[in-house]
């Protein structure tokens, strides 16, 4: 089913929640995968894909469509695992890395890894990253998105997002790098 | 000499190697988010409309509520015959208009038939309120009076 499709079927009350059930089917991977990038784990990744969807759904009404309801979803999920990882920090009073320690090492235990030891340090540099960085590598490097729509997602310049990935690609170089020596 | 990683040299992968969630996730989740938004969507008819308002409306609404339930209880408390003070008040009124009432009239009243016999406890009364009363209005001399006291048993001697 088509966006405009989602949207017109979701104002009338009577098919509202057949059109959010598609709506749902349509984007979950997405959401899923990018949300399970940033936070790793996979509970966590539940609860906040959950809660984007449950955004939606209240938010769906007021949608003014400047963006694509793509784009759109994809901002709340992005919005939300910022929050999710800023209000850990502060709930812990965790600096930056101690968060990704801990993310680390959710990903040394997951058995995917295991015997791949260039893609652990990979990942392990990737987790180094900061939150907003690190988002905006998963988005181009993983999701191959172009540079103007991940502009709509992060509400950040091209010119800074292209900056923001050449200064990660650099770090993760130099991290995996070291740790090879 | 090793070759230094180059990070466009190195095998992309769609996902990173994360544990993928368990075969039925995706099928079920749709269900799951439908479950958590329902409740919302279908507020109780009675604060339905209530729900329908912005939040700064609700919350204004909740204080003028708030401020006219105080406004009535001082209102209700204050007037005359009201809640808690009514009693207050009755008592004040009754004690004003006794004392409004002539001495000659009442004594008038006390000795007419229409007035309950005087009893001793009447007597116990009067003599703590004034001691002169108890010859003016209680008929018999002092040493029946005296004869009357002397057979209460002692705990009832107001003397």
């Amino acid at each position: 089913m088509e966006d405009q499709d989602i949207l017109l079927k979701f104002r009338d009350p009577a098919s509202r929640n057949l059109a959010f059930n598609q709506l749902v089917r349509k984007y979950q991977s997405k959401v899923y995968w990018h949300v399970r990038k940033m936070v790793v784990d996979h509970a966590d990744a539940d609860d906040l894909t959950q809660d984007v969807f449950i955004k939606v759904w209240n938010h769906l009404e007021n949608f003014r469509q400047d963006a694509s309801l793509y784009t759109w979803i994809y901002r709340i999920a992005t919005n939300e695992c910022l929050n999710f990882l800023s209000s850990k920090r502060r709930k812990f009073f965790l600096p930056l890395n101690d968060v990704g320690a801990e993310l680390t090492q959710k990903l040394e235990a997951d058995e995917q890894l295991a015997g791949d030891e260039v893609e652990l340090k990979l990942q392990k540099a990737i987790l180094r990253l900061p939150d907003k960085q690190r988002l905006v590598f998963n988005l181009r490097y993983y999701d191959e998105m172009p540079y103007e729509q991940m502009a709509e997602v992060t509400g950040t310049s091209v010119g800074a997002l292209k900056a923001s990935y050449h200064h990660a690609v650099k770090k993760i170089e130099q991290y995996v790098n070291q740790e090879t020596d | 000499m090793k070759t230094p990683f180059r990070l466009d040299e190195h095998p992309r992968r769609p996902q990173p190697p994360l544990a993928p969630p368990a075969a039925d996730y995706f099928d079920k989740l749709p269900l799951r988010v439908m479950h958590r938004v329902r409740p919302a969507a279908e507020p109780a008819p009675l604060w339905g409309w209530f729900a329908s308002l912005s939040a700064p409306l609700r919350t204004a609404l909740a204080s003028v509520v708030l401020l006219l339930t105080f406004v009535g209880s001082f209102w209700l408390t204050s007037r005359p015959g009201g809640l808690p003070a009514a009693g207050v008040a009755r008592r004040a009124n009754a004690a004003q208009a006794l004392a409004a009432v002539p001495r000659a009239e009442a004594v008038q009243y006390l000795l007419s038939d229409a007035a309950p016999r005087v009893t001793l406890a009447d007597l116990a009364d009067t003599h703590v309120a004034e001691r002169a009363l108890t010859a003016d209005f209680l008929p018999g001399t002092d040493a029946e009076i005296q004869a009357a006291l002397d057979e209460q048993p002692s705990l009832d001697v107001y003397l």
